[in-house]
């Protein structure tokens, strides 16, 4: 049966029992006064609007009336992950090669919210053909400087340009720039597929593509069912589906990983990476470093909306802080004796020495020239999750008071 | 912004079929299409307004058979006062007036606020940033969805109640004279109403308190002024929608409101400057 016929079975009882009752309460004077046909035409007006009713708004509107046949309903077993039958790391064809390389520029940025400012001079540019993570600490105005470039907020000074032009600027600008800025911004009471479609329609393109891009993500099959019964992970995959619409050159992704399983952290990275190769602009926001590191060749560090850094992955491990830990039985002697070889020695809370500015060879060599036992040499580098505090240690708006002390180093951090 | 920058624009070209359509057409279609799907693919929207229509035509008839059944000597407990002699032509939409106008009201409101509180809004303008455009197609496709149904449902509303008075006196057809203007006039008050409350939806983005506003507008503002002292409630009270439209559906319109000819810029000027404030805040603020 139709969801509709219930609906309006139910409605036009209702609605019949109601007037009877009505009529039938002004008492059996009155409605006796009422002429027969009176009670014909009350009857012939009030199906009719219920057979009309049912007409319109009890057909399935809910199936897509595209070219896609109506995907199968899906098996109602508490325990099934997200979307079953998931698609891991499914790969994207392109329906055609990307035109010239877009380049993202933001020129001296300033946004202020009253007295507050979230972004504050901050320019940097983001190049094609490289997944660029955007990263900062809470509050640090990813999402404000997002929300610029996409002409949702207007800047306080400074320019954010797509291509050389402002997003405003584009009329049909999904096809210039997909985005991603909050997955669970959804109209709960609508099905995926439309809307998809009614994305899909702002910018002109057809139904066949809201299909495509169903399939793309893995949701085919919970096409017909409502945004709001959608898992956070099936939320996230619907907003890159409307992200990648129109096949756009530009991808600006806002905590894309977020809720989704360790198969769709790798099925997105997998993506991204493959739309970088095809020499997209790709810019994705995160707060995990983890997942920056394997996901993103360059990085734009940001905090309390001001650049921190701006370069490589590589290169920004490789500039993280190192230092050497020796652990001795004659700690101060050989903490005097290091010192006076010109590296920087630090006494941890548990009597272990951290050295910079010396190799982990130099440390044992000197030691073995004074006789000093050495019980434990070892050279620590930091991780992008440790070089990320160290940089946004000062620029963190909200923090647990006392975990990290903004002098603390990127070695004892973690300890 | 011309053709050619939309080409530039777009490389995808699939389904654009742009052609050389001035950019601000290629937009304006492109809007209605999507706001036209946002609109009749929300369950809640159909199903609100088939029960309003059910409801006020079984109210309808209920208030028909009353006023049938009550003759004019008959004393209302509240009022006080002898009946007036039954208006045969407002009658027909006492329940229109309450249980189509308010639903539809409150789910024209919502095309904006829902957007607002689900955070929608911002998915919404970033496909269009063209936000008058937005304001534009939710207002033309809300307004006609409203009117349809408005007139719809006020023909069906007046041939319902005049077969119910034929027995005792006498239905009206529609070539009596002010008929055909009260049930056009009833239907465009639906429409006047849902461009009203898309306009405070998009002024005040919260669902509650537009709807609060809205509601005021449409209904609690005349109430408001009948309150007030005597020349005042007629000077006031005529500027307002529920009065403008009762002298529009009524078969004899009071001599100190406006004329229904007049009642209709009432009708027209109401949605017009809520919407005009409405495209003014709407590009000045961020989403």
């Amino acid at each position: 049966m139709k969801p509709g016929l219930g609906l309006a079975i139910a409605v036009l009882a209702v609605a019949v029992v109601f007037v009877v009752g009505c009529l039938a309460d002004l008492s059996r004077a009155r409605v006796r006064n009422i002429p027969k046909w009176g009670w014909a035409v009350l009857i012939c007006v009030t199906i009719p609007w219920g057979g009309l009713a049912y007409l319109i708004f009890g057909r399935d509107w809910t199936r897509p009336a595209g070219p896609a046949p109506p995907p199968p309903s899906l098996p109602d077993v508490p325990g099934v992950p997200d979307v079953p039958g998931m698609p891991v790391a499914r790969p994207h064809v392109p329906r055609r090669a990307p035109g010239a390389p877009v380049v993202i520029e933001v020129d001296r940025l300033t946004k202020r919210f009253g007295p507050v400012t979230a972004v504050d001079d901050l320019s940097f540019a983001v190049r094609p053909g490289t997944v660029t993570g955007f990263l900062g600490p809470n509050g640090a105005g990813k999402t404000t400087t997002l929300r610029v470039i996409l002409g949702l907020n207007a800047p306080t000074s400074g320019t954010a340009l797509v291509g050389g032009r402002r997003y405003q600027d584009f009329i049909r600008p999904l096809r210039q720039v997909g985005s991603l800025l909050d997955a669970t911004a959804l109209p709960g009471g609508r099905a995926a597929w439309f809307h998809l479609l009614a994305i899909a329609q702002s910018n002109g393109i057809g139904r066949r593509r809201v299909s495509e891009v169903l399939e793309l993500t893995g949701l085919e099959t919970v096409a017909t069912r409502r945004t709001g019964e959608f898992s956070l992970g099936m939320k996230q995959r619907l907003g890159i589906a409307a992200a990648l619409l129109a096949d756009p050159p530009v991808l600006l992704l806002d905590e894309p990983v977020n809720g989704l399983d360790p198969e769709g952290i790798h099925w997105i990275r997998q993506l991204l990476r493959a739309m970088a190769a095809q020499g997209r602009t790709i810019l994705v926001s995160s707060h995990l470093m983890s997942e920056m590191a394997q996901t993103a060749d360059h990085l734009i560090i940001i905090g309390r909306g001001r650049l921190l850094a701006d370069t490589s992955t590589a290169q920004f491990i490789a500039g993280a802080r190192h230092d050497v830990l020796v652990r001795s039985p004659r700690a101060g002697e050989l903490a005097s004796l290091l010192a006076a070889s010109g590296a920087k020695v630090r006494r941890e809370d548990d009597g272990a020495l951290a050295v910079n500015g010396m190799d982990q060879a130099t440390v044992g060599d000197l030691a073995v020239s004074r006789g000093i036992a050495v019980h434990e040499l070892m050279a620590r580098h930091a991780s992008l999750e440790e070089a990320y505090l160290a940089i946004t240690g000062t620029s963190t708006d909200y923090r647990a008071g006392g975990a990290l002390s903004p002098a603390a180093p990127a070695g004892t951090a973690v300890r | 912004m011309t053709a050619q920058q939309l080409h530039a624009a777009g490389p995808a070209g699939a389904g654009a079929g742009a052609g050389d359509a001035p950019a601000r057409l290629i937009r304006a279609r492109d809007v209605l299409a999507s706001e036209w799907t946002k609109l009749r693919s929300l369950r809640s929207n159909r199903l609100t307004v088939a029960i309003a229509a059910v409801v006020t035509l079984g109210l309808t008839a209920v208030v028909a058979a009353t006023f049938v059944a009550a003759p004019g000597a008959r004393h209302h407990g509240a009022a006080g006062a002898p009946a007036p002699p039954v208006d045969r032509l407002a009658t027909s939409f006492l329940a229109f007036a309450e249980y189509t106008v308010l639903p539809v009201t409150v789910l024209s409101v919502l095309v904006f606020t829902s957007e607002y509180s689900s955070g929608l809004i911002r998915t919404t303008f970033a496909a269009v940033p063209g936000r008058r455009a937005v304001l534009a197609a939710k207002a033309a496709v809300t307004g006609a969805a409203a009117l349809v149904i408005g007139e719809v449902l006020a023909f069906a509303c007046f041939f319902l109640a005049q077969a119910i008075f034929t027995g005792k006196h006498g239905g009206l057809s529609l070539t009596s004279p002010g008929a055909l203007r009260a049930v056009l006039a009833a239907g465009f008050t639906l429409a006047a109403c849902a461009l009203v409350g898309v306009g405070v939806g998009a002024v005040i983005r919260h669902t509650a308190g537009a709807i609060a506003a809205a509601i005021a507008l449409v209904a609690l503002l005349a109430a408001v002024c009948l309150a007030l002292p005597a020349p005042w409630n007629v000077r006031l009270g005529r500027l307002t929608l529920p009065f403008a439209a009762y002298q529009e559906v009524t078969a004899h319109p009071s001599a100190g409101l406006f004329s229904p000819d007049r009642s209709w810029l009432i009708l027209v000027a109401w949605p017009a400057a809520v919407l005009l404030i409405a495209a003014i805040v709407l590009t000045r603020r961020d989403v």
